[in-house]
């Protein structure tokens, strides 16, 4: 599989990063899932110390991302109804926003609630806000809703991707996987 | 007579009325930083009071005393706050006051070194303070360091014993505005 995108498929590089940031989300969600059930204490500290260690991660991969892939144009889209071109530039585009969004929103709401990120007990991370109680629950509700609408867009691209592969049978799903059709 | 020349004097040269100087939270700040998942946080103490009975010229029989209320701790979260005025740390129910004396002064660069003996927590350890004093109107400013590990006071019981997540090493600053009361 060549590194960079043909016009058929993505290359090795926008596939790796594609599913790397695939499997760290649910990383991501899985840490917070777990944290928020747990009174505050080591095994939370622990937990929430990775959470951001991997959204800090996740904001690095997505600006890298992001630079390659006007570097790497994406491969065109297969023939479909404008409305869903239109649906499927609006959710890629939404989904890359919120990939800078929700590492900032958590970033930001740890300084305002004086638990300042470090990236895996390596590099301290600067503080935009000092600590601010209002600040923190608004960051707090800000990252959680958006959390949710993360999830609303990853699952209508998921939706998306197998409504082309299983009722379209256009064999769009193999565009971003590293093996290809029988 | 005797009286009146006395009066003058005293008036002419407040510095050579011994002086103790006060100052509590009201006139400045007492703060700490310490590392949680290898980030600096900082917190403070809203309850405190400070009495320094000390001439520069006589370092010798000088004081210090700082009495710091533990339950005033505050570092903007409620929730760690409660864990650091549990029996985990601070354990404030039992012990509700920190206490730090010193009676030994020594010049350190532009200011001074006190050494003394600090005791969080039921234990009592030899500590100093590192400080400058600036006069200013009708005060003078006390502005100081000092460092401490936290495990030498049991701040940090069963697991919170660990450095992993939260370093031992904690850092003290404080910016007092002392207020002379005469002896």
């Amino acid at each position: 599989m060549p590194a960079r995108n043909t016009s058929q498929r993505y290359g090795s590089v926008a596939q790796s990063f594609h599913w790397l940031i695939v499997g760290l989300l649910i990383v991501q969600v899985t840490l917070a899932k777990i944290a928020a059930g747990l009174p505050l204490g080591l095994d939370k500290l622990a937990l929430l110390a990775r959470h951001k260690s991997f959204g800090i991660t996740i904001l690095a991969l997505a600006a890298i991302r992001l630079g390659w892939r006007l570097f790497d144009r994406p491969p065109p889209l297969p023939p479909m109804p404008r409305w869903q071109l239109v649906a499927a530039r609006v959710n890629h585009a939404a989904l890359y926003v919120l990939l800078f969004v929700m590492p900032l929103t958590g970033w930001m709401m740890s300084s305002a609630s004086n638990y300042p990120v470090s990236w895996f007990g390596l590099v301290q991370l600067p503080d935009f806000v000092g600590p601010d109680r209002e600040l923190k629950d608004l960051l707090k509700l800000v990252h959680k809703t958006l959390s949710y609408g993360l999830f609303v867009l990853a699952g209508l691209h998921v939706a998306a991707a197998l409504k082309h592969q299983l009722l379209d049978r256009d064999g769009l799903l193999f565009r971003m996987l590293p093996w290809r059709p029988r | 007579m005797i009286l009146r020349a006395l009066c003058v004097a005293l008036a002419c040269c407040p510095a050579a009325i011994a002086e103790v100087w006060q100052a509590d939270q009201g006139s400045g700040t007492l703060n700490f930083s310490a590392i949680q998942a290898g980030a600096d946080f900082t917190g403070g103490f809203g309850r405190f009071q400070v009495k320094l009975d000390f001439d520069p010229s006589k370092p010798a029989s000088g004081r210090l005393d700082v009495t710091v209320a533990t339950s005033s701790i505050d570092t903007q979260d409620a929730e760690r706050d409660e864990i650091l005025r549990s029996r985990d740390f601070f354990w404030t129910d039992e012990h509700p006051q920190a206490v730090f004396r010193a009676e030994h002064f020594q010049r350190d660069g532009a200011g001074w070194r006190a050494e003394g003996e600090l005791a969080i927590r039921g234990v009592t350890k030899p500590a100093a303070v590192r400080f400058t004093l600036a006069p200013a109107t009708g005060a003078a400013v006390m502005k100081g360091t000092s460092s401490l590990r936290r495990l030498d006071f049991g701040l940090g019981q069963g697991d919170f014993a660990s450095t992993e997540w939260v370093g031992d090493e904690v850092d003290v600053q404080f910016e007092l505005k002392l207020r002379p009361t005469i002896r």
